[in-house]
């Protein structure tokens, strides 16, 4: 239950279907039946599309805070790349006051632990005070809401940030928490069936968000 | 026969330079007498009792070893645990009782705060020997010590200190020791365990410390000239300290010619401060000979206060740049010399004036707590009460605050008068007026205006009130908060109503019944009270609705504003158990979001202004005679404070 499903996704990684073939192998959407669709692996952003998703995600970003201090914290793993590209982008815009920090909550996702109510065993990189600024939590894609909910918990252990806004690349909805996205990418309509697996250059060495049956 | 002057060393910084200059030159003379064979018997009739609240073999016998060596006996009670403790006598009682045995008190206790509790209601001097992850200064000034006679002058010495910077309760003494000598810090955190803010913060502003982040990939290139020192942790990221003249393109130094470092202080995993189920043992550092063959750390000395586990390898102890038992071994002239320090102290006749910020009391019944849940005001409640002091730092858009005991920051956005009973928004122009507060004892500290209406204080000033929801509006948004939770959720039996408390938890009820109304289910209740930062759970109508695991849980409160409330809510919930969902009902949404929270279900939209209030007035919470009538929801503007709007006090 607590394992975050939507972290899960990221997770599975290597022993996934290997991204290069299923981009080459990917076959036009069939609208047809929903069962033949939830077998499907498709893939609902190319390099293009997603280049285009960060890069309105960063003018959002840019529109609603002209002038604050802001700090963007992506979450380990992809969040991090992300929130690294999103940074550039808005420094090209010439939003010179951005700083950039990384929140690893795994430790929150195992199962039995009782460890969660204590944020500050949790690896962060975040060298810098959050008091007063403008924090933009940054993940690739938003689910059930647990992990954010662990993010937030540990945000506020460090500091007492002006508020805090969440961006994601991808929302694939369903939620299990009062939570929602300020910056979204990408709304993806998956199915309990499928999960959605964000690929970056960084990290994959492809930019792609493909959406895969479960394995 | 000797006496001791009844000055308590709490914090290193309850010495000035000079006097660990003299304590040094003390130590310096001791050794030498040690290894003669002759201490002079200057403590000779004197008794020093050691009070160990956690165990330790290396400080106390050092203690008494040198207590022993100059002539004075000790009492001890190694495990209070088993004494006193489990008959619950207070910290305070038990100091008090041994003053009158003992001239000197050397306190280990695991919460912070804990050694100047002892220092206020001893009447014997206190020597702090560790207070939880707080400080301990004996053991700084052997560190500083022997670093010092290996060394030379400690002024722009590069420490590169690693492992566990966070609960290391030596460490930060160490920090706070070494920039008041000038020396450059290099700290190199595990993975997890940074150094504290509260720490950084007051490097900053008492030392004027610059800190230079040094990125992970910046990181890789210090770590391969220091070679392996950066091995073990997956990806730690550091900050370095370095003295203001330092500061100036310190981070581009870093990266281009990392520092040649001094000294290595390797840390000890405090292992017995971590919470169950925390694995780090594979991730620790590991220092071995490899570690420290690179050129920059040719010529630095390594120090570990012992005792070591894993992360300093055997081989090393060969290695004639290892110190660390030399460093252990100075404890007792160290400990000498302070003893003899004290008995100086109290030859020279005059009070030693200490230097300390005034606190501020909250003399109300209702006052903040500190929100260290190992500060010693949590454990001892029974007769301290929280008291703060002004924290020197900090954006002054909040009145920042520092716990005088744990020295744990907290920051208050709105500010009280207890006796107008009303409460103010903070902002800078405030200060003048807080500050008058403290003096007269009426100044009160709220997180947010719900906090401080709930302890019955009102706005300073407000504008013309409207209404925008009368009692009967209310119970019809009550009733459609009903029919679309009862809509949503298919299976109602796994649902429990979790309220917020005041307000939150009387719609919480309200709601219960209209669903029992409309269903024939009556649905478990609790509710969850939040104050500051402190959230915990509590039972509302019995003790049915306290499991939450696999539950869903529809959590209710009056009015959603920023959502740092429904977030602590959330937070006591996962503390609590592991509910499988969270819904939130609320009957107000009057926007202005600070968190990515969004309630489920809304009674009401209601477009506000930021300066704007909405209160909720609900029966039970209104005096008797004026019930059934006021029921109703109001909106009033909420004027901004500030002392150019004339005398409000």
């Amino acid at each position: 239950m607590d394992k975050a499903r939507d972290r899960a996704d990221e997770l599975a990684g290597g022993d996934k279907p290997q991204v290069g073939s299923v981009t080459e192998a990917a076959p036009p959407p069939d609208r047809s039946a929903k069962a033949s669709r939830e077998a499907e692996t498709t893939m609902v952003m190319d390099q293009r599309a997603m280049a285009r998703a960060i890069k309105r995600l960063a003018h959002e970003i840019r529109e609603r805070n002209q002038g604050q201090a802001l700090a963007l914290i992506g979450i380990v793993r992809r969040g991090v790349a992300l929130s690294q590209r999103l940074c550039e982008l808005l420094k090209g815009m010439g939003f010179a006051d951005v700083a950039v920090g990384a929140l690893d909550i795994s430790h929150y996702r195992d199962d039995d632990r009782r460890t969660d109510g204590d944020p500050r065993l949790l690896g962060r990189a975040i060298p810098f005070s959050l008091a007063g600024k403008t924090i933009v939590l940054v993940d690739d894609v938003l689910y059930t809401g647990r992990t954010v909910r662990a993010a937030l918990q540990a945000l506020a252990e460090l500091g007492r940030p002006k508020c805090v806004q969440l961006a994601v690349l991808v929302d694939r909805g369903e939620r299990e928490l009062p939570i929602r996205a300020d910056f979204v990418g990408r709304n993806v309509v998956a199915g309990e069936a499928r999960r959605v697996y964000v690929r970056l250059a960084e990290i994959d060495g492809i930019d792609a968000v493909i959406v895969a049956p479960n394995s | 026969m000797a006496r001791l002057a009844k000055y308590d060393l709490v914090s290193i910084d309850d010495l000035e330079l000079e006097d660990i200059e003299q304590i040094f030159q003390l130590a310096d003379h001791f050794s030498q007498s040690l290894k003669e064979g002759d201490t002079p018997r200057l403590a000779q009739g004197l008794i020093m009792a050691t009070l160990f609240y956690e165990p330790s073999t290396r400080t106390r016998l050092s203690f008494e070893a040198a207590m022993h060596r100059l002539g004075g006996s000790v009492i001890s009670s190694a495990d209070m645990k088993t004494s006193s403790v489990a008959k619950g006598e207070s910290l305070a009682d038990t100091v008090r009782v041994v003053s009158a045995y003992a001239d000197l008190i050397v306190l280990r206790h695991p919460h912070e705060g804990a050694a100047k509790v002892a220092a206020e209601y001893a009447s014997s001097p206190v020597i702090n020997a560790g207070d939880g992850s707080r400080e301990h200064p004996t053991q700084t000034l052997c560190d500083l010590y022997i670093l010092r006679s290996k060394k030379g002058d400690l002024k722009g010495l590069t420490v590169a200190i690693c492992g566990d910077l966070r609960y290391g309760r030596t460490v930060h003494s160490l920090m706070y020791a070494l920039a008041r000598f000038g020396a450059n810090i290099l700290a190199v955190p595990n993975k997890g365990m940074e150094v504290p803010e509260h720490v950084l913060a007051r490097l900053a502003v008492q030392r004027n410390y610059k800190f230079a982040t040094v990125s992970i990939a910046e990181l890789k290139s210090l770590a391969s000239d220091l070679d392996a020192l950066y091995l073990t942790p997956r990806e730690p990221h550091q900050m370095a300290l370095f003295t203001g003249e330092m500061a100036a393109g310190a981070a581009r130094a870093v990266k281009s010619d990392p520092p040649v470092v001094d000294a290595l202080y390797v840390t000890r995993l405090q292992r017995e401060r971590l919470k169950d189920g925390h694995e780090v043992g594979s991730e620790y550092f590991h220092v071995d000979s490899r570690a420290i063959r690179g050129s920059r750390t040719q010529s630095a000395v390594i120090m570990h206060p012992l005792p070591r586990t894993d992360e300093l390898a055997y081989e090393l102890d060969s290695d004639p740049r290892a110190i660390y038992f030399e460093q252990a071994a100075v404890g007792v002239p160290v400990r000498m010399a302070l003893i003899a320090w004290l008995i100086q102290l109290a030859a020279q006749g005059e009070a030693k004036p200490r230097r300390s910020p005034k606190a501020i009391a909250f003399s109300s019944r209702v006052h903040p707590m500190c929100a260290n849940p190992t500060c010693i005001t949590r454990s001892e409640s029974a007769y301290l009460s929280p008291r703060f002091r002004f924290a020197p730092w900090g954006d002054r858009s909040a009145l920042t605050l520092q716990c005088d005991y744990c020295e744990h920051e907290a920051r208050f956005d709105y500010v009280g008068n207890s006796r107008s009973r009303r409460y103010y928004r903070f902002d800078e122009t405030l200060y003048g007026y807080v500050r008058r507060w403290v003096e007269e004892g009426s100044l009160m500290v709220f997180r947010d205006p719900k906090q401080a209406e709930e302890s019955g204080y009102e706005p300073y000033r407000r504008g013309p009130q409207r209404e925008v929801m009368n009692a009967q509006e209310m119970r019809r948004a009550l009733e459609s908060l009903a029919e679309q939770i009862i809509a949503d959720l298919s299976d109602l039996t796994g649902v429990t109503v979790v309220g917020i408390l005041t307000r939150g938890a009387i719609l919480a009820l309200r709601l219960r019944d209209l669903i029992a109304d409309k269903t024939g289910i009556v649905l478990p209740c609790a509710a969850v009270s939040v104050v500051g930062d402190e959230a915990r759970i509590v039972p509302l109508e019995g003790k049915d609705g306290l499991a939450f695991d696999g539950r869903t849980i529809v959590l209710v409160d009056d009015v959603i504003n920023s959502g740092w409330t429904v977030q602590r809510a959330m937070n006591a919930l996962w503390n609590a158990g592991r509910p499988a969902s969270v819904r939130l009902a609320v009957l107000i949404d009057r926007g202005h979001r600070a968190l990515p929270i969004r309630p489920n279900y809304a009674g009401k939209n209601l477009p506000t202004a930021p300066t704007e209030r909405v209160r909720v007035y609900l029966d039970s919470q209104e005096p008797v005679g004026k019930r059934k009538a006021t029921e109703r929801v109001v909106l009033y503007s909420m004027l901004e404070s500030g002392a150019s709007k004339g005398k409000h006090v």
